[in-house]
């Protein structure tokens, strides 16, 4: 035990295990006095069962699990659709996103992202190190659309947008040619013109507009936003105390346990308690980032500075859309809010990232 | 691995890392400007929205009657309501709860715009009184419209139905033409008397509203209490009515419509008072049936008169007592002067009848048989202005100044009077004094004058202040405050000429017209009348009505003759010969009030009120006591 432990790296575990412990407080008190008390719990249940996923991960060599990396993303995509098979999917609120397992719901997305991140990691690091070529750089690129375009059909925007690190950065991380950059950006944002016309759903198009004008819709979906930037505001710098944040407690906030977690922490702990979250997690970019470059492979490196841009978007706009600057997407904070899926989604990125420190570190 | 390869990957990390904290750090800024610049500002946005003052409504003051029944109580209802601060604004939201309620979405907007205007906080009430099925429903809507609440508030409970409905009023929501009447003075939405004695004693019995300062989650559901500050109800109030002689009324006027009014000669207190048909104040407490307002608005019978202080009677009869008096002070007549009745004698070339040949009569005996030979006689000798002047000088023009509201003046014609009234025709004929002198033509009474005048008679020239206003009580001590009346006016009348018009009156009932309702052991003197009906129900239903009019019959007076303790007026409409109907029903009040009331009437408010006036037992002194 003492030797598998010894695989973790401390300079990331630490920072982690505290947002964690955060996260879990903050889901305490939102959860307080609700039919969903217990709900702290049961995520301190999750984060066990992740950290020994994670354990048992970062134990496996990474070449092995980079060269089964195919058959997981087969296996992910074949999770994916069966998301869409009545009787075993399961519909909530309109969107078709779970599946049942044991009781227990499970959003196959969630582990979409980090298997598409895995094989395509796996793909790049396998092509020599010039440019790619465009054909290649399109493979890559339907390796990513397809389980988004899935993710897109359910809806699930806000997951959808989080498969886009994925799609960008890898491929520029790897190389690519101006030329193929410009391009793919008209491409985007041709694509981006036509989908807000046809694929959208009117709330979708809703969400995007209340971000762009939060205060025209009071009581509509903007409300959910000026209660959460009403709740962080009168935290001020020391916050209104643990368990007694009155927007919090009175049911002001809305999804307070998972969407808008991170409002409920800054309303309870202030600007200080936000400095200190949002600190943890710029270490935990970093020291991801810093185990890429001491990766002993590119697919290793191109895996880990994925993952970081994947666990960065998720901050940025949960954080970002929790103040109001950034859209309404519905999209979880890593560590604070509530749910098994991501939680464990997390745990096994994070096990493949301490098996490459480990290899790392072992030479 | 390619070296030169690995180097680029380095400086992408690099600046994939520079970025991280770049995002960082912009986080940062927008949780500062959030939390250190904007806090202030959002934090009173979430005080605003979870701290609500709410308003206790006050309940209004209870009114029991002089023995300390309960006439009018208060219970607690519920009611839906939209707090001040939660007015909604969103025109098509307040369309749908308008639908939901089955209310008019214009006039639902109209008040809600209106209680946008009022400071502090005033309920806007939607549904009052919810029953079961009402408040399931109500809870249900506000699920959907959480800006909707649900609020204890007091009622009004009228415990005799429509024992007094005239003499106590009702309650309800201050009407716009007060409110743009006397601004300042009402709130939108306050709850005011509205008629009756709710109306004119509306001061006393209001109580100033409670405050609470609460904390609310997002649905408005009360999660903690700040601050209190309890309602203060409005004050108690003793009426004078005596509620067991009201009953005697009431059950006096069961199928017959008309109105009956006793007064206490010690002070002018209304012991009784009833105007039928009467009206159940309970039923105006809610928006009224469309069976309700056809009983109500569109009945011929006009119920929600108060015929005691409102209609307008010819007198009959019993003004023949008034006119007496005129020519006794006018000196035309002496007490024994006499005339004779022959059953019909031509005045001004027009035959005027007498329902009997009475013979030679003097004034007590004229009185005693109501001989209408014997007045036109008099009326022949005596000028209308005489008439008039006397019946200014004994008080019958004036309203009688009962606290009630929109009481109507008598009227006694006068020369001027005519030349006002029909400037057609302005000019008075002699003929037409004859008919004022047996109390027809245009004389027209209301039953609280004609009782008042018969007050003075038994008081030897007092002019009482009828009132139903008894006392307060007292919140710290619990004593009763008892209203002091004014002072009676005294008319200087003649005690010659009293004891004429009171022997008259005595003789009325021992042999005259009223013998018929003579109590063994019980002075009661009073007159009779019976007049010929041109009521007050208005032109557009008299044709309806003419056909089967019959004659008002009406009975005034006051006992017991030796010591006289009570006066009244009753009108009977359209019962025929008043010494039929009515004095029978004064013959009831005087049984009940004499011999068969409790002894010791239940004990007062306060210690000693009142007197038991038993003639059957020990006759305690009734100055024994001064309200």
């Amino acid at each position: 035990m003492k030797e598998r432990l010894r695989a973790l790296d401390p300079y990331l575990m630490g920072p982690i295990l505290v947002l964690m412990f955060m996260g879990t407080l903050t889901i305490y008190s939102a959860s307080r006095g609700t039919v969903q008390s217990s709900i702290w719990l049961k995520q301190s249940l999750w984060n066990a069962i992740g950290f020994g996923l994670m354990i048992f991960v970062s134990r496996v060599r990474p070449n092995r699990v980079f060269n089964w990396s195919a058959g997981f993303y087969i296996a992910g995509v074949i999770l994916l659709l069966a998301v869409l098979v009545p009787g075993i999917g399961k519909a909530i609120g309109g969107s078709k996103r779970w599946i049942l397992i044991a009781g227990q719901t499970f959003q196959p997305s969630e582990l979409m992202k980090w298997l598409a991140l895995l094989f395509v990691a796996h793909r790049l690091g396998a092509k020599p190190p010039d440019y790619l070529r465009p054909m290649e750089l399109l493979g890559i690129a339907m390796l990513v659309v397809f389980p988004m375009l899935l993710v897109l059909k359910q809806p699930d925007l806000g997951m959808a947008v989080s498969f886009l690190p994925v799609l960008i950065l890898i491929p520029l991380i790897k190389g690519l040619r101006a030329r193929w950059v410009a391009l793919g950006l008209v491409l985007v944002s041709a694509f981006g013109v036509f989908a807000w016309h046809k694929v959208l759903k009117p709330y979708q198009k809703q969400r995007v507009l209340t971000f762009l004008n939060p205060d025209e819709d009071l009581q509509g979906k903007g409300y959910q936003i000026n209660q959460s930037r009403i709740a962080i505001g009168a935290g001020g710098f020391f916050g209104q105390g643990f368990t007694a944040g009155s927007q919090t407690q009175l049911n002001f906030l809305p999804v307070k346990t998972t969407d808008f977690v991170f409002s409920v922490w800054a309303e309870e702990r202030g600007f200080l308690g936000v400095l200190m979250a949002l600190g943890l997690f710029g270490m935990v970019l970093n020291r991801i980032l810093e185990i890429g470059r001491m990766a002993k492979t590119n697919s290793e490196s191109y895996f880990c500075v994925g993952a970081a841009c994947l666990l960065g978007l998720h901050v940025f706009v949960n954080v970002g859309m929790v103040v109001g600057i950034l859209p309404n997407k519905g999209i979880v904070l890593p560590f604070f809010s509530a749910g098994g899926s991501s939680t464990l989604s997390y745990f096994l990125g994070l096990g493949i990232i301490m098996g490459v420190y480990y290899r790392a570190k072992l030479k | 691995m390619d070296l030169r390869h690995s180097a680029l990957l380095q400086k992408r990390i690099g600046v994939i890392q520079a970025a991280a904290w770049l995002m960082i750090v912009l986080l940062i800024v927008a949780y500062a400007w959030v939390q250190l610049v904007m806090r202030s500002k959002m934090q009173e946005l979430a005080l605003r929205q979870a701290l609500k003052n709410r308003t206790t409504p006050a309940p209004r003051g209870i009114i029991y009657d002089r023995n300390g029944n309960k006439l009018v109580d208060n219970r607690r209802a519920l009611h839906l309501v939209i707090q001040n601060e939660d007015l909604p604004t969103d025109p098509q939201q307040i369309e749908a709860l308008a639908t939901a309620l089955q209310l008019d979405s214009d006039s639902l907007k109209r008040k809600i715009h209106l209680s946008r205007q009022v400071k502090g906080n005033r309920l806007l009430v939607l549904q009052d009184n919810l029953d079961e099925a009402g408040l399931a429903k109500a809870e249900m809507l506000r699920a959907r419209y959480p800006f909707l609440s649900i609020e204890v508030a007091p009622r009004r409970v009228y415990m005799g139905d429509e024992l007094a409905g005239h003499a106590l009023g009702y309650v309800g929501e201050v009407p716009p033409e007060l409110l743009a009447k006397e601004p300042g003075k009402y709130e939108i939405g306050e709850i005011i008397g509205r008629s009756g004695f709710e109306a004119s004693h509306n001061d006393k019995l209001k109580g100033v509203d409670g405050q609470r300062q609460i904390l609310v989650d997002h649905l408005g559901r009360e999660m903690a209490l700040f601050g209190i500050q309890e309602p203060k109800p409005g004050k108690s109030v003793y009426l004078t009515v005596d509620a067991g002689l009201q009953q005697i009324v009431k059950d006096s006027f069961s199928a017959e419509q008309g109105a009956g009014v006793v007064i206490d000669l010690r002070d002018g207190g209304i012991l009784a008072m009833y105007s039928s048909p009467s009206l159940d104040p309970n039923i105006f407490l809610n928006r009224l049936s469309q069976e309700d307002v056809e009983k109500y608005y569109q009945n011929p019978s006009r119920p929600l008169l108060n015929r005691v202080t409102q209609g307008i009677y010819p007198p009959g009869s019993t003004f023949k007592l008034l006119v007496a008096l005129a020519a006794l002070e006018k000196g035309i007549i002496t007490p024994s002067s006499t005339f004779t009745c022959a059953g019909h004698k031509d005045f001004y070339g027009r035959t005027f009848r007498c329902d009997a040949v009475h013979g030679t009569l003097n004034l007590v005996q004229a009185i005693a048989k109501s001989c209408d030979i014997y007045f036109y006689e008099l009326g022949s000798r005596l000028d209308v202005d005489d008439i008039h002047n006397a019946a200014v000088k004994y008080g019958l023009t004036e309203p009688s100044g009962i606290d009630l509201p929109n009481e109507v003046a008598s009227r006694v014609p006068s020369r001027e009077w005519k030349r006002r009234a029909k400037p057609k025709d302005p000019k008075w004929y002699a003929g037409e004094t004859i008919s004022v002198a047996i109390g027809q033509g245009a004389v027209g009474l209301t039953p609280i004058s004609l009782a008042r005048f018969y007050a003075m008679i038994a008081t030897k020239g007092k002019l009482l202040t009828p009132h139903l206003y008894y006392g307060t009580r007292n919140e710290d001590d619990g004593q009763l405050q008892i209203f002091q009346p004014p002072p009676p006016r005294d008319t200087g009348l003649d005690p010659k000429i009293w004891a004429t018009l009171d022997e008259g009156l005595y003789n009325v009932v021992q042999y005259g017209t009223a013998a018929a309702s003579k109590i063994p052991g019980l002075d009661m003197v009073g007159k009779t009348g019976t007049s010929q009906v041109t009521t007050f129900v208005d032109k557009a239903h008299y044709s309806q009505l003419s056909k089967h009019l019959k004659d008002n019959a009406l009975f005034a007076g006051y006992a017991p003759r030796d010591n006289p303790q009570i006066a009244f007026a009753f009108v009977a409409e359209n019962a025929g010969f008043g010494a039929s109907s009515a004095a029978p029903i004064a013959k009831k009040v005087c049984e009940y009030w004499f011999l068969q009331r409790p002894v010791k009437p239940l004990p007062p408010p306060g210690g000693k009120l009142f007197d038991a006036f038993h003639l059957q037992g020990e006759k305690t002194a009734p100055e024994a006591t001064s309200p």
